[in-house]
């Protein structure tokens, strides 16, 4: 099973990506897609970013679920209070687990956003953050 | 009155006599303000550190004052003694912090702070530029209030740091030297 | 469509992708994940214990008399202001809803942030809540959030040139940090209203900006 993970900023702007495969049943945590598919990614998930911006208003959860699909995909949804937003590709359905995955990711970024150099809506480049989004990926999906 | 140690006198201070607010509201406003100053000398970390220093003295010179007031204490009779008072009262009044004494030089006048704990520097990442990991003391304010503060009691000391675990080292110290006393005697005995 | 984003890393090799790096920064960079704890090993539940109002008055009146360099008035000295606020304000918004996050919502409506900023965001930095919200009777646009005493005005040991409305504008930075990240954009100004009882009493309004009203409205 595959996955792809994308944080996206208050002004849509990409701020972190990575796409992983499952470490359960075998899986050895590289992403399954064919290069097509990889190459979709980051344009299927941007274009669920216009069904957030309604939800968001009528639901003031911060785990919205899934709110899109595309064939045989499904994304779901974490928006945080300052309008940050955590996609995830995803195959199969796993509303709670991915909760989880949601809000420890939740933990990282606050944590990265604490530094006073690291400003809203920059680029995550530190390869701790990515070591441990890693680690989050395999402790949950 | 029983004499007491500078441990004792800087607790005593810090469990009664303090105002006090939220951590965070301290760390995030100096963040903000190393932050500022970044950009407005784009990021020229040389000239950071020492505005940051210049800072510090002027909050220094002020804030000894306001140790001498809260704690009532005696005239340090050695610069040993300064040392003790500086990190077990000064330090912990303020940022509620004892930094560890050591690596004393042979003629008492050199000795280095270790910080295990700064509320200061919590949660900070070094941008990643390559410069700042070399240039920038993202503490340096402290230096400048050391250096402030005792220049009140009459001992100009230098104070700069020599490693920071910000920059990869494995501890955070800063070591202070006293160049010269500024008065020609140190009253021993009550204020 | 805006511009898309390009995704910024496979998961294969990581190397540093930046020409110019010094080696020693990216050598640095990778044995600081392995060797010591780092900012991601802290436990965010665990609230670091106060610290004395003076080191964040000292402090204060330090970037008041830095942010007078070089100012051609009054109104620029409290937009710097403002904007230190705005930085501590951006990372406290998140930080206190990721510590309540059990229970955490985001806020979608106008009333209800104004409440969260009374509440939980004053406790989060100062240590109490705000003393009232109001709106405003003649405007549709204006809310007010009272505090008789703000924090960080109640100091010692400070120039008394040192005017309240500066501290306040570093508040009103915060709030508008607040209402900028949950999607609220307003403006704040702070207004100080001395009374006999609360000497420091400040009046922050808040002017929401059409595109608020508009929703607010849409979503009745």
């Amino acid at each position: 099973m595959s996955f792809y993970l994308a944080i996206i900023g208050s002004k849509d702007n990409a701020i972190y990506s990575l796409d992983f495969g499952t470490y359960r049943q075998g899986g050895d945590g590289t992403s399954k897609f064919s290069a097509d598919v990889r190459q979709l990614c980051p344009f299927i998930v941007h274009s669920s970013l216009d069904i957030i911006e309604e939800v968001q208003w009528t639901n003031s959860a911060m785990h919205l679920k899934v709110i899109d699909k595309f064939y045989n995909y499904l994304i779901s949804a974490y928006v945080t209070s300052g309008n940050i937003k955590f996609l995830l590709l995803h195959e199969t359905r796993a509303d709670e687990v991915i909760r989880q995955f949601f809000v420890d990711l939740y933990d990282l970024y606050v944590k990265t956003l604490m530094s006073p150099f690291y400003s809203v809506d920059q680029a995550i480049t530190s390869k701790v953050f990515d070591q441990r989004v890693k680690m989050l990926a395999k402790k949950y999906l | 009155m029983a004499v007491r140690t500078p441990r004792q006198i800087g607790e005593d201070v810090w469990k009664t006599r303090i105002e006090k607010v939220n951590a965070e509201l301290v760390t995030l406003t100096y963040g903000s303000v190393v932050a500022q100053l970044c950009k407005d000398f784009t990021n020229d970390y040389i000239q950071v550190n020492e505005q940051l220093d210049k800072m510090g003295y002027n909050i220094g010179i002020r804030l000894i004052e306001d140790i001498l007031a809260r704690t009532n204490s005696e005239r340090c009779r050695s610069f040993k003694d300064t040392a003790e008072m500086i990190s077990k009262v000064g330090f912990k009044i303020f940022l509620n912090i004892t930094p560890a004494i050591l690596n004393w030089s042979q003629d008492n006048k050199q000795f280095s702070l270790i910080f295990d704990d700064n509320p200061l520097s919590d949660f900070v990442e070094l941008p990643d530029d390559g410069k700042a990991i070399n240039e920038l003391w993202y503490s340096n304010i402290l230096c400048g209030v050391l250096r402030g503060a005792l220049e009140m009691v009459q001992l100009q000391v230098e104070a700069k740091f020599v490693s920071d675990v910000l920059r990869g080292d494995d501890t955070t110290e800063m070591r202070v030297t006293l160049i010269r006393v500024l008065e020609d005697e140190m009253p021993v005995g009550d204020e | 469509m805006s511009k898309l984003p390009t995704p910024s890393r496979a998961s294969s090799d990581k190397s540093s992708s930046h020409p110019g790096f010094a080696v020693r920064s990216s050598a640095t960079s990778s044995s600081l994940a392995s060797r010591r704890a780092t900012v991601y090993d802290r436990n965010m539940n665990r609230r670091a214990p106060d610290l004395a109002l003076s080191t964040f008055a000292f402090l204060f009146s330090e970037m008041v008399q830095y942010s007078q360099k070089n100012v051609k008035g009054v109104q620029e000295m409290e937009n710097r202001l403002s904007a230190y606020g705005y930085h501590v304000g951006q990372r406290v918004l998140e930080l206190a809803t990721v510590r309540e996050i059990k229970n955490a919502k985001r806020e979608t409506r106008v009333l209800g942030l104004l409440q969260f900023i009374n509440t939980t965001i004053w406790k989060a930095i100062f240590g109490k809540v705000a003393d009232a919200l109001e709106k405003s009777k003649d405007q549709e646009d204006e809310y007010m959030i009272i505090d008789n005493n703000p924090v960080a005005n109640s100091y010692i040991s400070v120039p008394k040139e040192l005017s309240s409305l500066d501290c306040a504008s570093f508040q009103a930075g915060v709030i508008e940090a607040v209402m900028d990240g949950c999607q609220f954009p307003a403006k704040i100004t702070a207004h100080s209203v001395p009374t006999e009882l609360y000497p420091l009493k400040t009046v922050f309004l808040v002017k929401l900006d059409p595109l608020v009203i508009e929703r607010e409205k849409y979503m009745r």
